[in-house]
């Protein structure tokens, strides 16, 4: 394989749970009120080392954004989504703005987030400002 | 003959004159450079533009000034009657009658008389007239000095060109020069001869350049606009990238596509062997470097230590580190004298090659993944300091330059000449950058993929007019570099193409290496050529070597 380029962060960092590369900062964090098909996730304003999937329109539980998937560049694993755009006017601060899954990431501390199976959530999104 | 008739059908005129003109100058060809053919000059009249007559199809070009510098080209290669034809039957002058007059007092050398003409000429800037009566005056001074006729120079000097007032520095040293004749020699440019004024002709291309276009026409004007255009014609040759082809007047420059790298001359290892395995590196290797002398190479291990290695033998010769940091990227100086390399910390380390540190630049110079390289001059050390900026950093005068770019910056390449940086960005685009004087943005190359690796692209071809660059989408990609187009987009590997390097001495050959474990060498798509390297039906594959 050729010589990855990655980023490397400053601070307390966020990183992939496969390959430990770094994806974003605690200070970049907008909202930890979000929520993806596995619990918790977090919205960041800037995220490092990804590469993105294809758009796609997905109706979420604040209505119909259009986003793309978000892949760590080491691994490969998939750790969230971005916005591309949102349909609904209040939902416009999230345009540009990504989420990682708390699932699919180490935090500062190294800690990893355990799944908690009793609470399903039925959907994705939220943090309706 | 002369003056311009409205009544005469002007084409007759003008076919008239051309035809004289061939005619005059002894067999030879009349060397003409026109917008458009020589045939359109002919058919069309020349169209009044306000009471200034143009010719060409453009109607840009002037008729006058178009005659004048013509004359002016005839007198500089030698045909004088011609020339003087020219004038005469155009009924154009090529120098009003004055400044005629001006420069045949300066060549016959009646300064006093020139120096009065000057100021007849009718020039509006004063400091023009100074600064022409000083040459002129200047050499006065120094004709008398070369007849021995000291005290003539002296007056000279004291009662004309003092009290001009300008140019203090050089008053001074001319008097310095009567008074210490050796001291001459220093302040002039040396002559053949012991004789201290330089020549008449020469004084009078000094005045040229001094005085208006308009007034004195300037030495090789025609000459000038004529290299002007074949350099632009050359520059969009998209495809120019061999030094046997001629530029002719006769047509607009144009090269077939068929000098560009296209075909893979050689993809497997046929006739190269291992030679050494250099062993010693706990970590994987990043870098490796020939010295300057191709006798030793440099590597260096990911966050680890510098080896410098015998090539001959493929002995280390010495281990540069540091203790509880890593090197992150390494270089030789230009003389092979010294070596430098990023480290972990963001510092840049000098080392003699005994192992002895040189200097250290602390602080945010370098990133763990960064390129590092020097101009061939060793005066300047180029790497990627932040996420989205280049350091250049001039190590005798401390000076530090940035360019600053608004994407991430994944590596750079620095051109030959040391004039250009090839910087490439996370969001697949390609910058050139000018580093000279000022830094400023040059081109943008784009069309090539890049998400996850580091992909590299260099400069090649004749004068280094090509970027080349690897691609995560198999291609080799090939930029003109003046216009920024793409020329070829070259398959053959099944793998991302991580980095490219044209070959510095062949314009025609260039490397690649990529993840499907192959180099492929690429040369002209020109199969006479002999390849005593490739099998019966071509190409084959085969793993890299260790």
């Amino acid at each position: 394989m050729g010589r990855l380029f990655v980023i490397t962060l400053e601070g307390s960092v966020y990183s992939c749970n496969h390959c430990h590369t770094h994806l974003a900062l605690l200070d970049d964090i907008i909202s930890k009120s979000f929520h993806c098909r596995h619990g918790k996730a977090y919205l960041f304003d800037k995220v490092v080392n990804i590469t993105v999937g294809e758009k796609e329109e997905r109706m979420m539980m604040t209505g119909l954004h259009t986003v793309v998937d978000i892949f760590c560049v080491g691994c490969g694993s998939i750790v969230g989504w971005k916005y591309e755009s949102a349909h609904e006017k209040t939902q416009k601060y999230k345009e540009g703005k990504f989420i990682l899954e708390r699932f699919k990431v180490l935090g500062p501390d190294g800690s990893n987030y355990l799944v908690n199976h009793d609470a399903m959530v039925s959907g994705s999104d939220a943090d309706n400002a | 003959m002369g003056g311009v008739e409205d009544d005469e059908p002007a084409s007759k005129r003008m076919k008239l004159s051309s035809e004289a003109l061939i005619h005059l100058s002894n067999g030879s060809t009349v060397k003409e450079s026109i917008v458009g053919s020589s045939r359109d000059l002919m058919a069309r009249p020349p169209q009044s533009d306000g009471g200034e007559e143009v010719v060409g199809s453009k109607g840009v070009i002037k008729k006058v000034e178009f005659v004048r510098i013509i004359a002016k080209a005839l007198y500089s290669l030698g045909y004088i009657r011609s020339g003087a034809h020219l004038e005469e039957e155009s009924g154009i002058a090529l120098h009003s009658s004055i400044i005629n007059v001006f420069m045949r007092q300066v060549l016959e050398g009646d300064w006093d008389e020139s120096v009065a003409t000057l100021h007849n000429i009718g020039l509006t800037d004063e400091m023009i007239i100074k600064s022409a009566s000083f040459l002129i005056l200047e050499q006065k001074f120094f004709e008398f000095l070369d007849e021995e006729k000291v005290m003539d120079a002296l007056k000279t000097l004291r009662t004309e060109i003092s009290p001009l007032c300008i140019n203090h520095g050089r008053v001074r040293e001319l008097s310095l020069s009567i008074v210490s004749p050796s001291h001459c020699f220093t302040v002039r440019s040396p002559k053949q001869n012991t004789s201290r004024a330089r020549s008449r002709t020469k004084l009078l291309e000094e005045l040229q350049k001094l005085l208006p276009p308009t007034v004195m026409i300037p030495e090789r004007r025609l000459e000038h606009l004529v290299e002007q255009a074949l350099g632009l014609q050359r520059d969009a040759c998209m495809f120019h990238n061999s030094l046997d082809e001629e530029i002719s007047l006769f047509a607009d420059h144009q090269c077939a596509r068929d000098q560009i790298p296209s075909y893979a001359l050689q993809v497997d290892a046929n006739g190269i062997s291992l030679k050494h395995k250099l062993s010693g590196h706990q970590k994987p290797v990043s870098s490796v470097s020939w010295s300057p002398d191709d006798h030793q190479l440099l590597t260096c291990g990911v966050e680890e230590v510098v080896r410098r290695w015998d090539a001959p033998s493929g002995e280390c010769l010495s281990v540069y580190e540091k203790a509880g940091l890593g090197m992150v990227s390494c270089g030789w100086s230009p003389d092979g004298k010294w070596i430098f390399s990023g480290v972990n910390d963001k510092s840049i380390s000098l080392w003699e090659l005994d192992g002895r540190e040189l200097e250290c630049w602390k602080g945010q110079h370098t990133l763990k993944i960064s390129d590092l390289e020097i101009t061939s001059d060793g005066k300047q050390i180029i790497s990627i300091c932040r996420e989205t900026a280049i350091l250049l950093l001039d190590r005798e005068a401390k000076v530090e330059r940035f360019i600053e770019e608004d994407q991430t910056i994944t590596s750079f390449s620095l051109s030959r000449d040391n004039r250009f940086l090839l910087v490439n960005l996370l969001n697949q685009e390609i910058h050139l950058w000018s580093i000279e004087d000022d830094l400023k943005l040059v081109s943008k190359y784009r069309g090539h993929k890049r998400t996850r690796f580091i992909i590299r692209s260099c400069f090649g071809g004749l004068e280094q007019a090509f970027v080349a660059s690897g691609s995560e989408d198999s291609l080799v990609y090939i930029w003109h570099r003046g216009t920024g187009e793409l020329i070829e987009a070259l398959p053959g590997h099944s793998g991302a193409v991580n980095c490219v390097s044209w070959n510095p001495t062949n314009p025609h050959m260039l490397a690649s290496a990529s993840d499907d474990r192959t180099i492929r060498i690429w040369g002209l798509n020109n199969l006479s050529a002999k390849q005593k390297d490739t099998h019966g039906n071509g190409i084959h594959y085969c793993n890299g070597g260790t």
